[in-house]
């Protein structure tokens, strides 16, 4: 039965992937001694730094909240190694930039980091156009 | 398959060649006779694909899980106790080790010269040497990746790897189990239709009560791939560090 949901989530995840919705991640830690699988916290920012380097790229987001006061977020993606497989490259997203993104919020008290994010454009488009298409072109 | 056929003839042609230059291989024992004109010698070389096209990612349970547990003995334990995870070296860019490299989701590359087979990893940029000719390690040959012999029997290679240094996080960081200068790893690899295979054995009676072994496969890089370099960075190895809630803050 495990099997089976496990069979079920690999194939939603590989779509939503290949849809260019889904960042890719590459294991290097785990995520859940960081992040907390079971809050989920989405947001909108706007890119203030795109760091993309191994082992992990990061990216640096301007968040308003609801009072009008701007914070910095700090969203882990997967390996720049993994990433560029899949059409990321660092200008694929650059200062100014808005997305919309949700994902496991970072568990140390009062920290502000996501994981393992479902992310879009402002517009929900795809932050990487035909990146799924590459990634089949290589396999 | 033409291809590969040649490759094959270019290998032993190579190793046939090489006796009569001085290296006289067959004069060894097994252990360090790897290339004997006897020896089935497998075509190992290309770049290999360990993503998760190939087999489930590394994680608490993979690939050491219930059935393949090391049975710790009281120091490794004790080292759990203590241990938490943003004390693994790897969040300052310390490269993996066996027996961890090899199961990393990256692409890896095998090269097979006559006295050596060479095995580049793309993750952290690694490059570990198999030595086939019979040479010793001495005391200066401690090492992050150990010092490393083979040989090759029944279209197989066989490796055994000793004189690692002490690390932390050495056996496994997922479930912070060290290893010890007495660690050895052993590894047997050979090829199953486009397949690579490998089972990997760690002895280490530091802190194990006896060996454990996992077996895994890599399936061939697609046409064109070549390794990308890994550079690791400091600042980014260490960026989620403070997302951690520490248990001795």
């Amino acid at each position: 039965m495990n099997s089976y949901r496990n069979f079920l989530v690999a194939i939603f995840v590989a779509g939503m992937v290949l849809l260019g919705y889904v960042v890719p991640g590459m294991a290097h830690h785990a995520s859940t001694p960081f992040y907390d699988p079971e809050t989920v916290v989405e947001l909108q920012g706007s890119v203030t730094r795109f760091v993309f380097r191994n082992p992990h790229a990061f990216l640096f987001l301007d968040v308003e909240d609801e009072n009008g006061q701007v914070s910095e977020w700090q969203v882990e993606l997967g390996a720049p190694v993994g990433l560029r497989r899949v059409g990321w490259t660092p200008d694929s997203l650059t200062v100014g930039t808005v997305v919309k993104l949700s994902g496991r919020k970072s568990r140390a008290e009062g920290s502000q980091g996501v994981c393992c994010v479902r992310m879009t454009r402002e517009d929900d488009s795809p932050i990487v156009e035909g990146g799924g298409v590459r990634e089949r072109e290589q396999n | 398959m033409k291809l590969k056929t040649l490759k094959q003839m270019v290998i032993r042609f190579l190793v046939i060649g090489s006796i009569p230059l001085g290296m006289q291989l067959v004069a060894m024992g097994p252990e360090s006779s790897a290339q004997g004109v006897d020896s089935h010698i497998p075509d190992l070389a290309g770049i290999w694909d360990g993503t998760p096209r190939s087999r489930p990612v590394n994680g608490e349970r993979v690939p050491w899980g219930e059935e393949n547990f090391p049975d710790l003995n009281a120091r490794a334990k004790a080292y759990q106790e203590v241990w938490e995870e943003i004390m693994a070296p790897k969040y300052d860019c310390q490269p993996a080790s066996s027996p961890a490299i090899q199961y990393d989701p990256y692409h890896m590359q095998v090269t097979q010269w006559p006295d050596r087979v060479l095995l580049r990893y793309e993750k952290d940029d690694q490059l570990r040497t198999i030595w086939l000719d019979g040479r010793e390690p001495t005391s200066l040959d401690f090492s992050l990746q150990g010092f490393s012999r083979g040989y090759y029997e029944d279209g197989s290679l066989y490796v055994t790897t000793t004189h690692f240094v002490f690390d932390i996080a050495g056996f496994d960081d997922y479930n912070g189990i060290p290893s010890s200068s007495q660690k050895v790893v052993t590894e047997r690899y050979w090829s199953e239709g486009e397949e690579l295979n490998m089972t990997l054995t760690v002895e280490d009676p530091m802190f194990f009560n006896g060996p454990v072994s996992y077996t895994t496969r890599w399936l061939p890089a697609g046409e064109d791939y070549k390794l990308a370099a890994y550079g690791c960075d400091p600042e980014a190895s260490r960026a989620s560090v403070r997302f951690y809630p520490s248990k001795y803050d």
